[in-house]
């Protein structure tokens, strides 16, 4: 589980779903919850809160622009690869903090994933939980 | 609504040990009395069931007084409209299921009840039994069925399942589930396993050394931070297991089993046996109909 | 042929004394084994001293507590119309007194052995001490119950010292099986005192043995 903490920046809402900013550093992340700050005490822009998503649903890009939905992204450094049979565990440092990304060892292979190598780390806006 | 307020000096093995405890209990909730053995959870039961006498307190329960210490109120047990099932069931040996029931009648009661409880609770093809012919799991049912012929005001159960396996004790929570809802009783039970707590209850209260150390919802009191997750589920882990450069978690969920994948962090806090919560967003799992 | 009554005043006294020790046990062995009152020690030594001490000493002192020449004594026979020595009555009164522990002790044991917290439940269900001391205590002790009531009848028969202390040796009266074997062997009539011994000793082998069968339940498994 890669835990990041920041404090939320803004918070859209519709009916029981919010669209939750959460500033990390000089980054904002973006997250999508069935809760509304009726529902959610921590739900209050100003609030420090953790950000929670998993290792294998962290996704790499190599190379500066992608033409993808993701908004949720950071750059980083390889630090450390770990190799199995089939997959592979990336330590990856960034600005924000270490993050973990677990990906399966073809994919890796093919981005040509080297330590010390530049890359983006992307997370899915409905993959990251939030905690108090 | 229901008061208790209660002080008494209690001689425990570690010495002599305070119970003050103060708790509102909404009525028709369900409500556990959750902490370690000797902490003081029985004798609160007790004390609410008039079998031990509080030092000093109170106990009002629909405006009506039980105790009251300093006016010398103290209706005797047989005065309480109380169920009460006991960690050893406490059946009358000398009489079938069905007697046992119909003992429990009140003067001038509607037998009815006895059927009608036999039934719920699926006791027919026992009732002509005793009960030293009787499994655990099965003397626990009869208690229970026993403990409602009166229509009691507050039912309670003290540890009624930590003697029976886990299949046997999801089908006991279960049964207590449904006369719960069925006679809107209000309901205190002993536990010390956290996912019956979470399973059964409104509302927890955590007693260490004879006080209410936190009390509430328990998944908030159980899980330290909240999670947004909407998935959620309290389970045991049965297994850890390394592949790759992964761990499998296996987690008993009610009578489930779910395998989680985990990272080296989190199985370093993570042992098995251990109590678990399990999260995920809403926006994963897939909903196929069954036919 | 032996003269038949000696046997029959013993049985006649034997039941008795068991019937009226049943209905006087029962409470005071139900208040020994929950009573928490700092009396008890002194109450179950009472109750148990007869054990131990020569019936003698006990027909001894009931004899001059009852004697006419006494208040007491006096008083009961003037007011109440009871002389106790050298009579049924009298004898009856030693017999309950001498054999009370052997009713009292199995009832208390049985009381003491049930999960006391079938007695909590009873209360609990809104059932009064006496509706659970009769529907739920005491059926749940009839193992104890018929020990008690076979002791007491058996040691009732097994009785001496005491009836020829304070009853004496009055046929019909006070004459019971053991003085008159006795007084058989006293004037030499070892065929008598044999029959009367050997009508006891199958009598009460045959009560403790139905006991014994009873309570282990091998004539419930025989029947099955």
């Amino acid at each position: 589980m890669n835990t990041l903490k920041g404090k939320i920046a803004s918070i859209k809402t519709n009916q029981s779903l919010s669209l939750v900013t959460i500033q990390i550093e000089e980054l904002f992340f973006n997250t999508i919850v069935i809760e509304t700050p009726d529902t959610a005490t921590y739900l209050k822009i100003g609030e420090p809160i953790t950000i929670l998503f998993k290792e294998t649903e962290v996704i790499i890009g190599k190379g500066s622009e992608h033409h993808i939905s993701i908004q949720n992204k950071v750059m980083g450094t390889i630090i450390k690869i770990e190799k199995g049979e089939l997959l592979c565990k990336l330590i990856i440092n960034t600005k924000i903090g270490k993050i973990i990304a677990i990906l399966t060892l073809d994919a890796s292979n093919h981005l040509q994933l080297e330590v010390n190598e530049k890359i983006i780390v992307m997370i899915k806006t409905t993959e990251i939980m939030l905690s108090q | 609504m229901i008061q208790i307020a209660l002080q008494k000096k209690l001689s425990a093995a570690t010495g002599e040990m305070l119970l003050d405890i103060n708790m509102q209990i909404e009525q028709g909730k369900l409500v556990t009395l959750y902490g370690s053995s000797g902490a003081g959870k029985t004798s609160i039961l007790r004390m609410i069931a008039g079998l031990l006498q509080a030092d000093t307190g109170t106990i009002t329960v629909h405006q009506k007084t039980w105790l009251n210490t300093s006016t010398g109120i103290c209706l005797k047990p047989q005065q309480r409209k109380i169920g009460f099932v006991f960690q050893d069931y406490a059946l009358f040996p000398n009489m079938t299921v069905k007697e046992n029931l119909l003992f429990a009648l009140e003067k001038n009661q509607d037998k009815q009840i006895v059927k009608e409880l036999i039934e719920i609770i699926e006791l027919e093809d026992l009732q002509n039994r005793k009960p030293n012919n009787l499994s655990g799991g099965q003397k626990q049912r009869v208690a229970l069925a026993r403990a409602l012929v009166r229509k009691p005001e507050i039912l309670m159960l003290d540890e009624p399942l930590s003697a029976l396996d886990k299949k046997m004790r999801i089908k006991l929570q279960d049964y207590i589930l449904k006369v719960h809802k069925k006679f809107n009783i209000t309901t205190l039970l002993i536990s010390h396993d956290i996912s019956e707590v979470i399973k059964m209850s409104d509302t927890v209260f955590m007693i260490e050394n004879g006080k209410i150390i936190q009390q509430g919802n328990p998944i908030e009191v159980f899980t330290t931070k909240k999670v947004s997750g909407k998935f959620q589920f309290t389970g045991e882990v049965i297994d850890i297991k390394k592949e790759d450069v992964i761990y499998i978690v296996t987690v008993l969920i009610g009578t489930n089993f779910v395998k989680i994948i985990a990272e080296e962090n989190e199985i370093q806090t993570i042992t098995i046996g251990d109590p678990v919560l399990v999260a995920s967003k809403a926006f994963n799992p897939l909903l196929q109909k069954i036919n | 042929m032996i003269d038949w009554q000696p046997l029959l005043l013993t049985f006649k006294l034997a039941l008795i004394t068991t019937c009226l020790l049943l209905v006087i046990s029962i409470p005071i062995a139900y208040w020994l084994a929950y009573t928490k009152s700092k009396i008890k020690p002194i109450l179950e030594t009472l109750v148990s001293m007869p054990l131990v001490l020569p019936p003698t000493v006990l027909g001894f002192y009931l004899l001059i507590a009852f004697s006419p020449a006494n208040t007491f004594g006096n008083w009961l026979d003037t007011y109440m119309g009871l002389r106790l020595i050298f009579s049924f009555e009298g004898v009856l009164f030693a017999s309950i007194l001498y054999s009370l522990p052997f009713m009292v002790h199995p009832i208390q044991a049985g009381f003491s052995n049930l999960n006391s917290t079938i007695i909590e439940a009873s209360y609990i269900l809104g059932k009064s001490k006496t509706t659970t001391l009769f529907k739920v205590l005491l059926p749940n002790i009839k193992p104890s119950l018929l020990t008690g009531i076979v002791l007491a009848f058996a040691h009732t028969i097994g009785e001496f010292g005491v009836v020829l202390m304070i009853g004496g040796n009055i046929p019909g009266k006070t004459k019971v099986a053991s003085i008159a074997i006795y007084d058989e062997v006293e004037a030499l009539n070892y065929t008598t005192a044999n029959w009367y011994s050997i009508i006891l000793f199958v009598i009460t082998f045959s009560i403790l043995l139905l006991v014994y069968l009873i309570n282990g339940g091998y004539l419930k498994r025989f029947w099955k």
